[in-house]
């Protein structure tokens, strides 16, 4: 397709400040942009890096606490900057659009989405109501929501996180902007969702000839969607090219180490000849109360100083199933054993030496950690509790701990949870758990929250820890990549149930078992024909959610893992 | 036209031209159309509507000096961290300091200051002010400035002591609430819920006529008291000792001994009849404390963190005091500085009525009742005692919304 060569968006040397310590600090340091109609432009950065500030300064629009302070921004020849509030807001929504990173937060859950989404053409009087319904109806044909004519007049909470994650691009193009802005529209959404919204967003915006910036901090995705490529670090542009050159061949160290990251690989261990599993997690059936069952049947097992990574879909079971292990949701059948004994099923009848042995790292750094608390004392309480340290010898333990994750204890042993980066936050949580001297750590996607460099680090300093002081890791993510780079084994999970489990080698050869294959497929490659090739192998209709339901119940690999 | 009037206008409009010329566009707004309105007020009041506009914004004026002087005064003498929270409190919240620290001054040296006793007599019913008494005097001829004085020690007082155990009540309540759940959240809410369904002016009256009279006396006063002591003192003992069955009986003896110790102590303060007066205030407005607590407190509980405490095999008491307080304080301080003021005019308006802090002991209540009928006369004498309650209301109500602003984590 021909794409018109007329520039639509100009930025040139935008400086953004914000608001914080009662002074105005530089966040854009200097951003020149340039967007042609109907290009898709991916903006790629780690948090922190000013993606999204950038993606609203293109509307004119600075957040609350932050001011454009200088440079220029003009669209289709009109200059923002010094444009009135309502002429700004005349081009929102009309013609520029935006679809943000969490749909189900993003929609008004008390009214219908089509109700949603007809808001904008009705208010700009583009269309009268029945057009727009009918027009919306159109668009999420053509993103292939399932039932068309229907799916519109339920209330956002009827629909799956990727259907709604459509339903907003659809809305987006309600009024056929000139330009959408795309924040993380899939960091939110599992593998195989991922695809079927990455597949309708890159179709329509084709269709339509619609400019779009592509905020995201995932590679393989923006190698996807987008013709040119702009990295961003703390404010700055580091470098642009045309997506394929920049693949081939980046020109800056910085870019160059973003590619390179996930070359990291943990080799991989095995289970001993003979030996009692640490923990053995037997034919477990859970609920969570008066619901249909979460877990059926969950058995698998993980020995010493070896990682299992559980690998499934959100809703699978993973995060429960460590909940039946650290006591938290005791098991309506079956039994967890640590080194042969069975584990009391609640925590609350666990003595202080079980509750010892088995830890656990979470997702969301920002809600484990007490805000209020000193960093001495998130990591001290551990030490005191279990080891009744006191005093110097406390100070110490910390000091060895913080050393261990590789922070400097003087500078953190005083400070508050709310002044770390996201990474230092989750080596923090790393380090609490280790000051109980755990042998067994539950690490619930510990690095989905994180970028990859950050990500990285952490999964580096988990294998050394595991290395040096022989802990097991019972791995919980939807992310493959760590799950190559970290596993020893692997549990997959679908539906609450264990559908295979092996050695990493094992798993990651064929014959797969078809939801494992349907896993492994749909994580997206830095080849930026990977979407384009998979779609025309597997069919623009057999994608995420379909594609798990037409998987045959026969299939003689389906029927030995239910055996 | 007199030269008051002259320099009247010439003030407002060179002012309102300096404003627009340096381009303060809310500034000129407000000058400019307080010269219209003058011109307007001229006309129909005169010079002396002109006065009173002048007299008010000198008023104000002087008072914005003297909570920006004291908010400075407050950050140059408080240490770092405090001086830097101080710099973020707008004006008024430091006029309600000011306020609330010159009532606390008079409160504290009431008999160093008021010039003559609370139940006093000097001179004739109702007497004019004048160099002997600053504000006349009432009904029974005592001096209206040191009943004021005495007035700010005990209705604040009062109110204080009623606040803080409802606070401790509720507070405690909602915690315990908050972090066990089942059954025992069950009950205190729903007792809560049966408290908070009787309107409290309706409820304070029935507790105060089942109380007052005959029961008001010490022994009556001092088992009240215990029982309250006991049922809090029980919530905080099974908070520490949960299942240990030494920590319990250890618990319950300190606890027999402090409520008498604190029984005591109370006695010592105040008369039984305040006593009483104070635990019904608690009994009515620990409920609000409650929800409020159990709420906030609800929030914090469901993090990772608790999850992640609770797995350490964590005490409850370790849990409500270092991981759930210090991310509840805010908003409780601000509901403390809100329930103060609603007590504050509870008892004041019980005093109207009569059955609050009895005669003759001074209280700002009681001195409108007993003045009021002086208000036919075109007098403003019971006003008053009116307006500082009115003044301490707004004033703690000012230094709350400060806090309730900080609290709720809103960007300038």
């Amino acid at each position: 397709m021909i794409k018109s060569k007329d520039v639509l968006l100009k930025i040139r040397d935008l400086k953004i400040q914000g608001y914080s310590d009662e002074t105005w600090i530089d966040i854009i340091k200097g951003v020149d942009l340039t967007l042609h109609r109907g290009e898709v432009m991916g903006l790629i950065g780690e948090s922190g890096a000013g993606k999204s500030t950038i993606g609203a300064a293109c509307m004119g629009y600075a957040r609350d606490g932050t001011r454009i302070s200088n440079g220029s921004i003009e669209f289709d020849g009109m200059e923002l900057t010094t444009a009135s509030e309502g002429e700004r807001r005349m081009l929102r929504g009309s013609r520029i659009a935006y679809v943000a990173q969490s749909a189900a937060a993003s929609f008004n859950p008390a009214h219908k989405i089509i109700d949603q989404h007809t808001e904008a053409p009705l208010q700009y009087r583009l269309k009268k109501r029945v057009e727009a319904q009918e027009d919306a109806m159109q668009l999420y044909e053509k993103l292939r929501l399932p039932n068309p004519t229907e799916i519109g007049f339920r209330y956002p909470h009827q629909v799956s996180g990727g259907q709604l994650q459509r339903a907003m691009t659809a809305m987006a193009m309600s009024c056929r902007p000139d330009l959408i802005i795309f924040d993380e529209p899939t960091t939110a959404l599992d593998v195989t969702t991922q695809i079927e919204v990455l597949a309708a967003i890159r179709d329509i915006v084709d269709e339509y000839n619609t400019a779009a910036i592509y905020i995201t901090h995932d590679l393989a995705v923006v190698a996807q969607m987008a013709d040119t490529i702009k990295v961003l670090l703390k404010g700055r542009e580091v470098e642009e090219a045309p997506t394929k050159e920049m693949l081939d061949n980046p020109q800056e160290e910085y870019t160059k180490s973003l590619w390179a990251v996930r070359s990291f690989q943990s080799p991989q261990r095995h289970r001993p000849k003979d030996g009692v599993p640490l923990i053995s997690v037997r034919n477990v059936d859970a609920s969570y109360t008066g619901g249909a069952k979460v877990l059926d049947d969950v058995s698998f097992d993980i020995y010493e100083g070896m990682t299992v990574a559980v690998v499934g879909e959100s809703g699978s079971g993973k995060s429960t199933t460590a909940r039946v292990i650290t006591g938290l949701l005791p098991p309506s059948k079956g039994e967890v054993l640590f080194k042969g004994k069975p584990f009391p099923p609640s925590y609350k009848d666990r003595t202080k030496d079980q509750l010892r042995q088995c830890q656990m790292i979470y997702q969301m750094a920002d809600t484990a950690l007490n805000p209020k608390v000193k960093i001495s004392e998130i990591i001290g309480r551990p030490a005191a509790f279990y080891s009744g340290l006191k005093g110097v010898a406390l100070k110490n333990r910390v000091d060895e701990l913080l050393d261990l994750i590789e922070l400097e204890p003087s500078q953190y042993y005083n400070r508050y949870p709310p002044e770390l980066s996201g990474g230092q936050k989750q080596r923090i949580g790393i380090a609490r758990a280790l000051a109980a001297e755990p042998t067994f750590i539950v690490c619930d996607e510990v690095t989905s929250a994180l970028d990859q460099l950050v990500a990285e680090g952490i999964l580096r300093l988990l294998d050394r820890l595991q290395n040096e002081l022989g802990l097991a890791y019972m791995f919980i993510t939807h992310d493959l990549a760590t799950v190559r780079s970290i596993a020893d084994e692997v549990v997959v999970m679908q539906h609450g149930k264990v559908v295979e489990q092996g050695p990493k080698d094992e798993m990651f050869t064929p014959p797969h078992h078809p939801y494992t294959d349907l896993l492994l497929s749909s994580v997206p490659e830095m080849d930026p024909n990977w979407l384009t090739t998979l779609l025309e192998e597997r069919g623009i209709d057999n994608v995420g959610d379909a594609a798990a339901a037409r998987i045959d119940p026969n299939d003689p690999k389906v029927s030995n893992a239910n055996a | 036209m007199s030269v008051f009037v002259i320099a009247y206008y010439s003030l407002l409009l060179g002012a309102s031209c300096l404003a627009a010329y340096f381009n303060k566009r809310s500034a000129f707004l407000l000058l400019f159309s307080l010269t219209l309105v003058s011109f307007v007020l001229g006309i129909i009041g005169g010079v002396s509507a002109l006065r009173i506009v002048a007299i008010l914004a000198g008023l104000l004026g002087l008072s914005a000096m003297v909570s920006y002087a004291f908010r400075e005064f407050l950050i140059a003498i408080a240490s770092k961290n405090l001086a830097k929270e101080l710099r973020t409190a707008p004006l008024t919240a430091a006029f309600g300091m000011f306020v609330i620290f010159t009532v606390a001054v008079a409160g504290i040296f009431a008999p160093l200051i008021a010039p003559y006793g609370e139940a006093q007599v000097i001179t004739s019913a109702f007497a004019p002010a004048d160099e002997n008494m600053l504000l006349g005097a009432d009904q029974l001829g005592r001096d209206i400035f040191s009943r004021l004085v005495f007035g700010a020690r005990n209705t604040v007082a009062l109110a204080l002591a009623g606040t803080v155990m409802a606070f401790i009540l509720g507070a405690l309540a909602g915690l315990m609430a908050a972090t066990s759940g089942g059954w025992f959240d069950q009950f205190l809410a729903r007792t809560s819920d049966v408290i908070m369904s009787i309107p409290s002016l309706i409820f304070a009256l029935l507790m105060l006529s089942i109380f007052g009279g005959d029961l008001a006396n010490d022994t009556t006063s001092f088992w009240l008291l215990s029982g309250f002591i006991g049922v809090t003192g029980l919530l905080l003992v099974s908070a520490i000792a949960e299942r240990s069955m030494i920590s319990w009986v250890i618990g319950l003896a300190i606890l027999a001994g402090a409520a008498a110790v604190f029984g005591g102590f109370m006695l010592v303060i105040f008369n039984p009849s305040e006593i009483i007066l104070i635990l019904v205030v608690a009994v009515i407005y620990s409920p609000r404390v409650f929800r409020l607590t159990r709420a906030v407190a609800g929030n914090v509980v469901v993090m990772d963190y608790i999850e992640a405490a609770k797995l350490r095999g964590e005490r409850r008491w370790y849990l409500i005091r270092r991981e759930i307080l210090p991310n509840s304080t805010a908003p409780l301080i601000a509901e403390f500085g809100l329930e103060f003021c609603f007590v504050f005019l509870l008892i004041a308006g019980l005093s109207f009525l009569g059955l609050g802090i009895q005669p003759p002991t001074a209280d700002w209540g009681s001195m409108v009742r007993e003045n009021a009928t002086l208000i036919s006369f075109g007098d403003i004498t019971p006003l008053i005692p009116a307006a500082a309650i009115a003044l301490l209301t707004v004033a703690v109500n000012f230094v709350v919304d400060w806090m309730l602003y900080r609290s709720s984590g809103l960007k300038v």
